[in-house]
C-alpha cells in the first residue's frame, strides 16, 4: 500500500486545509496505545521474563532449602542433555513429519472436489466438515478418549477386537488421529476459499484449451492453491509444537508418558518439580524450535516455487 | 461450464465417507446422553438404548457439587464474551493506526507483532503465570481475559478491513468539515467496518471458549473454572473418586459446551469465510 495521503484536487481547492484539524502527531500512537499496553504486558515482558529466568538454577546450599542461583547456560546444556525432553521432540517431530501431510492432502483433496461442482449439497458437506473445529480441543480429546477407550469403544463393538488405542505403540496415532478431525475440515475451508477467489477467466481459458477435470485441478488449480498451502502448513507446524490438551485429558484414561509432546513434559515437569529456571529454558528452546521449522519450511517453499 | 452440476459418483463416495469420519462423534455423543453408565458399557455405543436417563443425566449435570457446572458455562461467557469485546476494540484501533497514519518504526512494528503469531501461546504460559503471581492478578477474570486482547491475527485483519472499508478521502472530508480525531473514529470509521469487527469477534470469541491451557495454569479455585477445565477436571476425578462414575453426564456437558460455538458457526458463518479467505489470500 503507498503512504501518501493523495486528498481530491477538488476538496483542496475548495477549501484549504486548516493546519488545526491536520491528525497530530500524537494520534495515531493514541490509537495504538491499547493493543501495545497489552502487547508489552502478555508478550514482550514474558517473553523477556523467560529469558532472564531460563539463566537461573535450583541450587542447594548447605542445609536450607533450595535458592535460586545464577546459573548461565547451564539450564539449556540441561535440556540438550535430557533424554525425556530429547524424546518429547523426536515424539512431535514424527507427529507432524505424518499428520500434517496427511491432513493437508485429504483437505486439499476434499476442497478441490467440493470446487468441481456447485449446488446445495457442497453447501451441506462445509458445514458437516467444519463442524469439528467448533469442538474445542479438550472436549475433542474427552469424547476420543471414550471413543478409544477399550471396554466401551464402539469401534472394537464392531470390529470384535480388543484394540486399545491408548496403548504406548498407539497413543501418538490415536493423537493425530483427534488432531487431524479436528483440524482437517478447517484447512479445507481456507484452501476452499482460496480457491473460490480464483478469477473464473482462468479456468475458461483452461476449458478452452481442452482441460479435463483432473488436469484442471492438477495443473491450473493445484499451483494456485501454493501460496495457501504454504500458509496453512506454517499455522500446522505451529499448532503441533503446541499440542498439549488432547495427550493432557486423555492421560487419565491410559497410557500416556508425560514427554508424549514437548509441551506436556514441559508442563508436568514444572508443575512437579517447581523448577521455574529449567521450565523456563524448555519454553525459550519450544518457541525458538517453532521459528526455526517454520522459518525452514518457508525457505523451502520459496526455493521449490522458484524452480 | 466450469464447475459441473453435481459430483461424479467417486467423489461422492468420498465425500460421504469423510462427512461419516466428521460426524461420528458427535453422533456417539448424541446417542450418548441418554444413556446411564451401566448402558454406557453394556449396550453397542452408535445406537440408543431403552430407558431413557437423559434427564436424570441433565439433573446430575446442573446439581453436582452444587451446580457448579452452571457457574464454569457463566464463566466461559464472560471470558470468551469480555476477550472477544475486548479484542475487537484493541485490534480495530490498533488496525486504523496502522492503516491510516504514517509514524516512525511503523513498518517494523507491523512486522514484528506479526511474526509473534510464531511464538507458541503455551511457550508464553510460564512467565505469565509467574508475572501474575507477582503482580496479584493470579486466580482472578483478569487472568484469562487479559493475555487475549494481545491478538496478531484480529489485528492483521482489522487492518485489511480498515484498508479496503474506509476510504482516506472520506477521513479527509471529515476533517474540513471540522470532525474530531475521535469522531472520525467512533462515529465515521466504526459502522463502515462492521463486518471486520464481527469476523474478529468471532475467531476471538471461539479462541477464548476453546482455551485450555491458561485458564488451567492462571486460575485454580474451580470456581473460576471455564467449561473445557471443569469439563477435563470431571472426567479425571470421575475415574478415581470410588463413586459411580458419571461420564454420560460429562459427555451431555460437553455437548453443552459446543452448542454456542456451532449456533455461532451456523448463524454467522459468511463472516467466518470472509476472514479465512482474506488471511488466505492476502497471507
Amino acid at each position: 500500500m503507498t503512504a501518501n495521503t493523495a486528498v481530491p484536487v477538488t476538496a483542496q481547492a475548495a477549501s484549504p486545509r486548516p493546519k488545526s484539524r491536520r491528525a497530530g502527531r500524537a494520534t495515531p500512537w493514541f490509537f495504538l496505545a491499547p493493543f501495545l499496553a497489552a502487547f508489552v504486558a502478555f508478550f514482550i515482558a514474558p517473553v523477556g521474563y523467560a529469558v532472564y529466568l531460563s539463566l537461573f538454577i535450583k541450587k542447594r546450599v548447605g542445609v536450607g532449602p533450595a535458592r535460586e542461583v545464577f546459573g548461565g547456560l547451564s539450564n539449556y546444556v540441561r535440556a540438550f542433555q535430557d533424554s525425556d525432553f530429547l524424546q518429547s521432540l523426536a515424539h512431535i517431530l514424527l507427529f507432524g513429519v505424518v499428520q500434517i501431510p496427511l491432513m493437508l492432502l485429504l483437505a486439499t483433496a476434499m476442497a478441490l472436489i467440493l470446487d468441481a461442482a456447485k449446488g446445495s449439497a457442497s453447501k451441506f458437506f462445509r458445514t458437516a466438515f467444519y463442524l469439528p473445529y467448533t469442538v474445542p480441543s479438550v472436549i475433542a480429546g474427552l469424547l476420543w478418549g471414550y471413543l478409544y477407550s477399550k471396554n466401551l469403544s464402539p469401534f472394537n463393538q464392531i470390529s470384535g477386537l480388543k484394540t486399545d488405542f491408548l496403548s504406548s505403540q498407539l497413543i501418538l496415532f490415536s493423537i493425530g488421529n483427534i488432531v487431524t478431525w479436528t483440524w482437517t475440515g478447517y484447512n479445507m475451508i481456507t484452501l476452499y476459499a482460496a480457491l473460490q477467489n480464483v478469477p473464473t477467466d482462468i479456468y475458461e481459458a483452461a476449458r478452452i484449451d481442452g482441460a479435463s477435470n483432473w488436469q484442471l485441478a492438477r495443473y491450473v488449480k493445484l499451483p494456485l492453491l501454493r501460496p495457501t498451502l504454504t500458509l496453512t502448513t506454517i499455522f500446522s507446524i505451529i499448532g503441533t509444537m503446541q499440542i498439549f490438551s488432547e495427550p493432557f485429558v486423555l492421560r487419565p484414561l491410559g497410557y500416556v508418558p508425560d514427554n508424549i509432546t514437548p509441551n506436556t513434559y514441559l508442563y508436568l515437569t514444572v508443575a512437579r518439580d517447581s523448577n521455574f529456571g529449567y521450565g523456563a529454558a524448555l519454553a525459550v528452546l519450544l518457541a525458538v524450535f517453532t521459528l526455526l521449522l517454520s522459518g525452514f519450511f518457508l525457505r523451502f517453499a520459496a526455493e521449490e516455487g522458484n524452480t | 461450464m466450469l464447475r459441473r452440476e453435481s459430483f461424479s459418483p467417486i467423489q461422492w463416495l468420498l465425500l460421504a465417507v469423510f462427512t461419516v469420519y466428521c460426524l461420528l462423534p458427535l453422533w456417539w455423543v448424541i446417542t450418548t446422553m441418554f444413556k446411564d453408565n451401566g448402558q454406557l458399557f453394556s449396550t453397542f455405543g452408535l445406537w440408543f438404548s431403552a430407558p431413557s436417563h437423559l434427564l436424570e443425566n441433565v439433573r446430575t449435570l446442573f446439581t453436582r457439587q452444587d451446580g457448579i457446572f452452571s457457574r464454569w458455562l457463566l464463566n466461559s461467557v464472560i471470558y470468551a464474551g469480555a476477550t472477544a469485546l475486548g479484542s475487537v476494540m484493541v485490534s480495530a484501533m490498533a488496525g486504523y493506526a496502522f492503516s491510516k497514519f504514517d509514524f516512525a518504526a511503523k513498518r517494523g512494528l507491523f512486522t514484528l507483532i506479526l511474526a509473534t503469531i510464531m511464538v507458541p501461546s503455551t511457550a508464553l504460559a510460564l512467565p505469565i503465570y509467574l508475572l501474575m503471581q507477582k503482580t496479584g492478578l493470579l486466580n482472578t477474570y483478569w487472568a484469562v481475559i487479559l493475555p487475549g486482547l494481545v491478538n496478531p491475527f484480529g489485528l492483521y485483519l482489522m487492518r485489511l478491513f480498515w484498508d479496503a472499508g474506509f476510504p482516506k478521502e472520506l477521513m479527509e472530508a471529515a476533517r474540513i468539515d471540522g470532525a474530531s480525531e475521535q469522531t472520525i473514529f467512533w462515529s465515521l470509521g466504526l459502522p463502515l467496518v462492521r463486518g471486520g469487527l464481527v469476523t474478529v469477534g468471532l475467531f476471538a470469541f471461539v479462541g477464548a471458549w476453546n482455551n485450555f491451557f491458561l485458564p488451567l495454569v492462571v486460575v485454580n479455585s474451580d470456581t473460576l473454572y471455564p467449561l473445557t477445565l471443569g469439563l477435563s477436571v470431571w472426567n479425571q476425578t470421575s475415574a478415581s473418586s470410588g463413586q459411580e462414575p458419571i461420564y454420560t453426564v460429562i459427555v451431555l456437558g460437553a455437548l453443552i459446551s459446543v452448542l454456542p460455538l456451532l449456533i455461532a458457526f451456523l448463524t454467522l458463518g459468511r463472516y467466518w469465510q470472509g476472514g479465512l479467505a482474506s488471511g488466505a489470500v492476502k497471507g
